[in-house]
């Protein structure tokens, strides 16, 4: 899902593109005329495409096809009756005779990079039509261009002769036809991200000379959009029109007939952004680590979708050892809170005049620490439990039960900034039991506000956290629910979702039979050298048994070749881009390695005469195959030891977690990280 | 800079709803009279939008406001119009013969302005107490409303906070006790109106600092003026109806700066009052200008009901005729700046400042004065807006209230509050509360609608909120009898409109959400996403 609403403005200024446009696309000599249809019903789709408030559920399932490409279906449930009926009105698609009255209902947005046809079935499989891009991008135009008219009309200007809002709106409407003609062609071919825009006049030297109609046209942007004085419109406008240029709608035709519907389709195929560093990469691959493969995935997904599930699937030889999802759901809740923190103790003193006002700002600070509490004590419960019903239990790497606070220890730990979920829950605790009445009074007002402030936003309490909670070992699924109270009701804003999964090779495992076949080959040659030698003390004696060279020499070099290729022929390798090869890399080193040990001792055994020489390579041959089993228990070791980590050292884990499951371990680089917000 | 999408979507949503197939304006209809809700079955005016088709998605309005007071109403309704081309902002014109005695007519389009974004903003709200006997003001009174309105819209208006509705006079709140256990259950029985104020603004949240800003203000004119303020209680989990006493009203203090600002008014109680509708596409700073201009004129403010639908603003005054004034004139409409010397006319210099108390508020008269001049030029907000003025009117006040008339007679009237969602297309609110009317009319021996205001909400579905005056058909002086009967009338009124409902409008009896209740803070339900 490539809801995408949030992002940056390029520093050079809101609508940079937009005034690029102005200074190069030819003056219009007519208007550029939209049928008011197409306006309002491409107004009605920019309005329901961003807030989705129809589709009250949507899922994903991911599929991991191979290192670096990850596809993803995607399937929502449709409910009609949530359009109102004057954007129904807008919207339809009227019926005759044969054909049945529907409606375009916008279901996605996705980023113009993604160029890949989406296919949309409903649930009995049958095709449903699309909207194509170019009439999307037709009617996207017509309602911007619509838009603009009514700002226009509305501005306080309009009707004072001279302005400049008054001369495009009435008197030099060339001006207006230019603004109307570049937006349609900024929303029509789209614009780079954080880029400027590329226009024929980069490359001709113009004279510097006044014209008058573009001049016009950009100060009656800049009174209709003014930058200074808190304007409210230009971030709005400005936001709307770099989303329309960066993102298509999926737009679906859907009969009235069924209020009700369930779509699916398959989004474009998810490339990795990120990889790690090489060096990093290296050493994963060389030293027994038994590294795990980890897998980032982060989407947004409407605010008003009630339920979101998120589904992983990889190939049965590899495990999830660890899945879990966090999203920014109270984040906005929680950036409003300290910023009311920061303004209160800013001005404290000014506010100490009138106590009861203090008080009143206090208890509403307080009651919202208490509520982020408890909502994060009841995901971390949650985490508990997850933890606990994994197949492989996590050893007791939690920390020990905290002891329990006073108010005014819970206040002092507040103060000092310490926001961690002990101390949150003890605050909610005492809040709830009426034990924090006359904060106005109490420390709090001034410097520590500041400090909590700070807390909240380095605990990243505004997150939240959903687990795994499917039973099979070979994929992963979490449910998020929109919270029972939202926290920010007016908000439309997105929600962030980030998924962490961790990939392994669990029992049974590869490392598992090369550990055996290592033994098993040491014992081989052990045995072997055992039986040459007439004893064990070959093993560890100086002296060499004259008659330690074979006289026939074939037997021996049979076996130290057959065995180890009989072994080896058992594993399963797997494909050089797939996870399991990343997984397994450093475990077929070592199978490798173990095979030529072997076979370099039967190349010995066949060439060597000398019982001294020979006895020399048995030696060296049992140490080095050895040498590897360490490497092997190593692996098993290192296994066991990312086993026992009860978080993934994700960046998109939230702090609040990691610190009171006791990780203070920095946090480390996934093998892929997908994005699919759209943002390119 | 990282930018918000909640308010692209709100523009993006604004415009969407404004370019609907057939909706170019805003049209409206305004209507002025006396308030005959006491014993009619329709409560209020009501004027379609020429016809009566029901079957019409347009003759459906989407936003109703009613507010009624001093035994007068104003009611506003709101719809979507096709209507594109015409000059200026706003038009409003007579409607003739609306079919009731005593009520005057207005319609108009507006021009709704999308930049006024609103719905995004947190919403602070706040009660003003301006004395604690039964509402019955004086000339002088009305000076002094009116001056508070407008000190308080300025300090909302100078801060670019848009005002999200204003309503005087409204219910006072009860001083709970330290033994009230929290739920509302045993708090004091609320008087029907009081000389309060309750009016609300919304702030961007990410602008905390105005906000505070605007409270510390807000508790300093407090201490400046004596006026009690009680803001609402911005604790989670609380909800609307559930205050915060912030300073309790002093009345010392009060009525001396009263004295010393308007010494030279009427002491007396008007005996006529007319309606001034202003209205015009939201902006902020307006509702300021609107009261400033006529104090300026020396003309005070009675009632007053502020409320914007549909991105236009509709202010709302009542105010007090001088007895010397002229008798009667004819309902008129026209432009704010013609419409200024009309008022003057009708209503009567009543009092300006003079002598000792000019020196004492020769602050704010000097402000004032200079304000006016330039509020009559082209640069006051409201000057491109419309005005409706209605004919003098008799009007009347509450016989007594709880605290000052209850303990000897028990014929007191008592606030029922209610609120309802119902899909839109399938009933009216004027309908639904001859229908609440009816209901209680079994219990109560006066019913009337103080204030009602609906508007359409996402999922098509009606949203509203009322406050009904009720004096009860038994009289009792005991508070605990009195909560039970009202509780009990509320209750049974609620099922039977309930069972009414979807007999007379084919709603889906599911789909009807209606709480009626003596409580202001018992109405929400629960909103527990699914």
């Amino acid at each position: 899902m490539t809801v995408q609403l949030r992002g940056t403005i390029e520093a050079d200024g809101p609508l940079d593109h937009l005034r690029t446009l102005i200074r190069a696309l030819p003056v219009p000599t007519a208007p550029l005329t939209f049928p008011s249809r197409e306006a309002a019903l491409g107004l009605a789709l920019m309005d329901l495409s961003f807030r989705l408030d129809h589709l009250p559920r949507l899922s994903e399932h991911l599929t991991l096809v191979d290192r670096g490409h990850m596809s993803r279906s995607i399937s929502v449930d449709v409910d009609l009756d949530q359009i109102s009926g004057r954007q129904r009105e807008t919207l339809l698609v009227p019926g005759d005779g044969e054909r049945r009255a529907s409606l375009w209902v916008p279901v996605s947005r996705y980023s113009r990079s993604d160029l890949a046809p989406m296919v949309i079935r409903d649930e009995g499989g049958e095709l449903v039509p699309r909207l194509s891009h170019r009439d999307a991008n037709r009617v996207t135009a017509a309602a911007f261009v619509k838009l603009l008219f009514m700002l226009v009309n509305a501005h306080e200007d309009v009707s004072a002769p001279g302005s400049d809002i008054h001369r495009v709106r009435h008197t030099h409407q060339k001006s207006r036809w230019l603004i109307e003609a570049a937006i349609a062609e900024l929303v029509m071919v789209g614009a780079p991200l954080g880029r400027r825009l590329h226009t024929p006049l980069d490359h001709a030297a113009l004279v510097e000379q006044a014209h008058p109609v573009r001049d016009l046209a950009l100060n009656a942007l800049d009174s209709l959009f003014p930058a200074d004085g808190g304007d409210p419109l230009l971030v709005p406008f400005a936001r709307l029109l770099e989303l329309a240029t960066r993102q298509y709608i999926l737009v679906a035709q859907l009969g009235l007939d069924r209020p009700r519907r369930f779509l699916t389709w398959d989004a474009p195929l998810l490339p990795a952004r990120h990889r790690p560093a090489p060096l990093r990469n290296l050493a994963k691959n060389v030293l027994p680590v038994n590294r795990e493969f980890v897998v980032e995935y982060a989407t947004e997904i409407p605010r008003s979708v009630k339920a979101y599930h998120l589904t992983l699937e990889v190939r049965q030889e590899i495990s999830v050892r660890r899945f879990l999802m966090s999203s920014d759901v109270d984040d906005e809740f929680v950036e409003v809170l300290a910023q009311d923190l920061e303004s209160v103790a800013r001005r404290a003193e000014r506010l100490g005049g009138h106590h009861k006002l203090l008080e009143l700002e206090m208890q509403s600070i307080a009651s919202r620490l208490a509520e982020l509490g408890r909502r994060r004590l009841v995901d971390l419960t949650g985490y508990e439990a997850y933890l606990a019903r994994l197949p492989i239990p996590v050893g007791p790497g939690s920390s020990p039960p905290p002891r329990r606070l006073t108010a005014d220890e819970t206040l002092a730990a507040l103060s000092a900034g310490d926001c961690s979920l002990h101390v949150l829950a003890a605050f909610c605790a005492h809040y709830s039991s009426d034990g924090l009445r006359h904060l106005a009074k109490s420390g709090l007002p001034g410097e520590a506000l500041l400090n909590i402030a700070a807390g909240l936003r380095t605990t990243q309490t505004g997150r939240d956290l959903t687990i795994d909670n499917d039973p099979r070992e070979h994929g992963a699924h979490a449910h998020w629910r929109r919270p029972p109270t939202e926290l920010s009701p007016q908000s439309t804003e997105p929600v962030r979702v980030a998924a962490v999964m961790a990939l392994a090779d669990e029992a049974p495992a590869l490392i598992e039979s090369i550990t055996r076949m290592v033994a098993g080959l040491g014992l081989v040659v052990l045995g072997i050298g055992t039986f040459l030698s007439g004893g064990l003390a070959w093993l560890f004696s100086a002296r060499v048994n004259p008659h330690f060279a074979p006289d026939q020499a074939d037997a021996v070099v049979a076996v130290l070749l057959l065995v180890p290729g009989l072994l080896l022929a058992r594993l399963d390798l797997p494909s050089t881009r797939s996870v399991l090869w990343a997984l397994q890399k450093y475990q077929r080193m070592l199978a490798a390695a173990s095979v030529v040990v072997t076979t370099a001792l039967a190349i010995a055994v066949g060439t060597v005469r000398d019982s001294h020489d020979l006895t020399r390579m048995f030696q060296l041959a049992l140490g080095a195959l050895i040498g590897i089993l360490v490497c092997c228990l190593s692996e098993l070791y290192a296994r066991r030891a990312h086993r026992s980590s009860s978080v993934p050292r994700s960046a998109r884990v939230p702090q609040w977690l990691l610190s009171s499951r006791g990780s203070s371990r920095r946090t480390v680089e996934p093998d892929d990280f997908f994005d699919a917000r759209g943002e390119g | 800079m990282t930018a918000s999408s909640t308010k692209s979507s709100e523009l993006a949503r604004i415009a969407a709803e404004a370019a609907g197939t057939r909706t170019f304006s805003v049209q409206f209809t305004l209507t002025h009279g006396t308030a005959t809700g006491y014993d009619g079955t329709q409560p209020m005016a009501y004027v379609t939008s020429g016809d009566d088709d029901k079957d019409d998605p347009n003759s459906w309005p989407t936003d109703f406001c009613h507010f009624s007071a001093a035994g007068l109403s104003m009611s506003t309704s709101t719809w979507p119009s096709a209507m594109s081309a015409f000059s200026g902002r706003v038009r409003i014109g007579r409607v003739e013969g609306n079919g009731r005695r005593g009520s005057f007519s207005f319609g108009g389009h507006s021009v709704p302005n999308p930049g006024f974004l609103n719905h995004s903003t947190r919403k602070v709200e706040v009660l003003i107490t301006m004395g604690t006997a039964h509402w019955s003001p004086t000339y002088r009174e009305t000076l002094m409303q009116a001056l508070l309105i407008e000190k308080l819209t300025n300090l909302a208006g100078e801060r670019g906070v848009p005002v999200l509705h204003l309503h005087t006079p409204v219910a006072p709140v009860a001083q709970t006790g330290r033994s009230d256990p929290g739920d509302g259950s045993n708090e004091r029985l609320r008087d029907a109106i009081g000389p309060c104020m309750r009016f609300s603004i919304g702030i961007d949240p990410a602008r905390s600092e105005t906000r505070l800003d605007f409270e510390t203000e807000l508790a300093a004119l407090s201490e400046e003026y004596g006026f009690g303020l009680r803001l609402d209680d911005q604790r989670l989990n609380r909800v609307r109806g559930e205050w915060f006493t912030i300073r309790g009203f002093d009345r010392e203090r009060y009525r001396q700066t009263r004295t010393q600002l308007f010494p030279d008014a009427p002491m007396s109680t008007p005996k006529r009052a007319l309606i001034v509708s202003v209205v015009g596409p939201s902006r902020t700073g307006t509702t300021a200008a609107a009261v400033a201009t006529l104090r300026a004129r020396g003309i005070g403010v009675l009632a007053a009901s502020i409320s914007s639908m549909r991105k236009t603003t509709f202010i709302n005054l009542v105010v007090p005729v001088a007895d010397h004034a002229p008798s009667t004139l004819p309902p008129w409409s026209g432009g704010w700046l013609e419409a200024l010397p009309r008022i003057t006319d009708a209503a009567g210099f009543v009092a300006a400042p003079t002598g000792f108390a000019a020196d004492l508020a020769a602050g704010f008269a000097a402000d004032l004065e200079a304000e006016s001049a330039a509020r009559s030029a082209d640069e006051s907000p409201i000057a491109d807006w419309m005005a409706a003025v209605s004919p003098a009117m008799r009007c009347s006040f509450p016989p007594s209230s709880r605290q000052t008339g209850a303990a000897t007679t028990g014929r007191v009237p008592y606030p029922i509050w209610l609120w309802w969602q119902l899909p839109h297309r399938t009933v009216d609110t004027p309908a639904l509360l001859a229908e609440v009317q009816a209901a209680l009319r079994p219990h109560t021996r006066r019913c009337e609608v103080a204030y009602a205001q609906s508007r359409l909400c996402r999922g098509d579905v009606v949203r509203g909120r009322a406050k009904i005056i009720v004096m009860l058909s038994q009289e009792h002086r005991d508070h605990a009898a009195v909560q039970r009967l009202l509780a009990d009338a509320a209750e049974t009124a609620q099922e039977r409109i309930r069972e009414r409902l979807p007999a007379i409008c084919r709603v889906d009896p599911s789909r009807i959400r209606l709480r009626l209740s003596p409580r202001e803070r018992w109405l929400p339900y629960a909103e527990i996403s699914g």
